[in-house]
């Protein structure tokens, strides 16, 4: 998965949890102020991002700072991979 | 005659339907990210739910097989159903005589406790020891407490605490008395935050300031308990617990500083938060798996909206094996 593959991921999971499309969103969108999500749809957000991308996320290893901006969260999704492509994980 | 109370026989019962936490998603308006987050960060994955079940065939089996330890010839003088939501039956129908008149102890007197919420079924036992203490030289001696659990997740807005449960279904009871030859209740400590009263009403921001507050006061009323029995939580054998969620009980075995395995999760994903009956219902999971050791001690311990937070230290009866 690219770097930009990533990133669409995250905003289309967004829009699941927030119930509402987010094209504003950008790498540099924070999650918490600007977003409003919390810690727990937080959480919601990364079994959104996981069905997505296949990518596993440990729950005893989640560090909220990974979570500040759409950018934080690709790269820290990045650091789990290899995630596995759209059409692979189908 | 130190008037403890002793726990002579815990019973418990499970409605025999298992639902999946998925299949609940519609009935309780969750979506399918959220059941993920119930069933990959909060641990829960089965329950026991009968929609339509009625109250008294959930709550009588286990309360006749723990009136089988009765002895002989003597008297169950309190009836108490121990309920964490307010409301079970009907306007003008009192539960708490209904099971009482059932088991046929008729002599008894009979009322609830659900002040406590999830704790209520600890408590109950608590207030009813005390009432026992004061009836001596008012009452032939030697009489018997049952308290009783056990209510049906009737309503979504009952079945869900959001962000922390999905509820399910599950009775229990317990036959105590004092100075018996049971499990004795060596210390029993409750805690009560009012700021929290409005329980599933409660705002966000409330919800927030409660589960920043959840583990370091249970974990506390458990040092408390612990300490007033005379331990140290090294001590204990195993904590037995609500199942309310995986999660919150990390951060209780984290702000206690003590080994994950001495907190006995395993019915978390088998049979989730069963409002006042949790402690009860492991308690008998583990007795039956021969995991209670004679003479060893354990920690019951719950969290109930509203909100209280309560821990009982008990000595499992027996003399230790060689």
């Amino acid at each position: 998965m690219t770097r930009e593959e990533i990133t669409a991921a995250i905003t289309d999971a967004l829009g699941t949890v927030l119930e509402r499309e987010v094209p504003e969103a950008t790498e540099e969108t924070r999650l918490f102020d600007e977003l409003h999500l919390d810690s727990t749809s937080v959480l919601e957000l990364l079994m959104a991002l996981e069905d997505a991308t296949g990518i596993e996320v440990d729950p005893e290893d989640i560090d909220m700072d990974d979570f500040a901006t759409v950018g934080t969260l690709a790269s820290y999704l990045e650091s789990r991979g290899p995630a596995r492509s759209a059409a692979e994980h189908a | 005659m130190t008037g403890t109370a002793t726990l002579e026989r815990i019973e418990s019962g499970l409605p025999s339907s298992r639902v999946k936490i998925d299949d609940l998603a519609g009935r309780l308006g969750l979506r399918a990210t959220e059941i993920g987050v119930f069933r990959k960060i909060y641990g829960l994955d089965e329950l026991r739910y009968e929609p339509g079940g009625g109250l008294l065939d959930l709550v009588l089996p286990p309360a006749r097989r723990a009136l089988e330890a009765l002895p002989e010839g003597r008297r169950v003088d309190y009836v108490v159903f121990a309920h964490t939501m307010q409301m079970l039956t009907p306007p003008g129908l009192d539960a708490a005589p209904l099971i009482r008149d059932a088991l046929g102890l008729h002599g008894a007197e009979a009322f609830a406790v659900n002040q406590q919420a999830c704790v209520s079924s600890m408590g109950a036992i608590d207030i009813t020891a005390e009432l026992m203490r004061a009836d001596r030289g008012r009452r032939a001696p030697g009489g018997y407490g049952l308290m009783v659990t056990g209510e049906r997740a009737y309503s979504p807005r009952i079945q869900l605490i959001p962000h922390s449960a999905i509820m399910a279904e599950a009775a229990a009871a317990c036959l105590f008395t004092l100075d018996g030859p049971g499990d004795p209740v060596l210390s029993y400590v409750d805690r009560v935050h009012g700021e929290f009263a409005d329980g599933l009403l409660m705002t966000d921001d409330r919800i927030k300031r409660f589960g920043a507050v959840y583990a370091p006061e249970l974990a506390d009323v458990i040092r408390e308990a612990v300490a007033e029995a005379g331990l140290e939580p090294a001590e204990v054998d195993l904590v037995i617990p609500h199942n309310v969620n995986t999660i919150s009980w990390r951060h209780v075995i984290k702000e206690l500083e003590i080994p994950p395995e001495q907190v006995f999760l395993d019915n978390v994903p088998r049979l989730s938060h069963c409002y006042s009956s949790d402690v009860f219902v492991n308690y008998t999971t583990l007795r039956d798996a021969g995991r209670l050791k004679a003479g060893r001690p354990y920690v019951l311990a719950s969290v109930g909206l509203g909100a209280t937070f309560g821990a009982m230290v008990i000595r499992r009866s027996g003399t230790e094996a060689a």
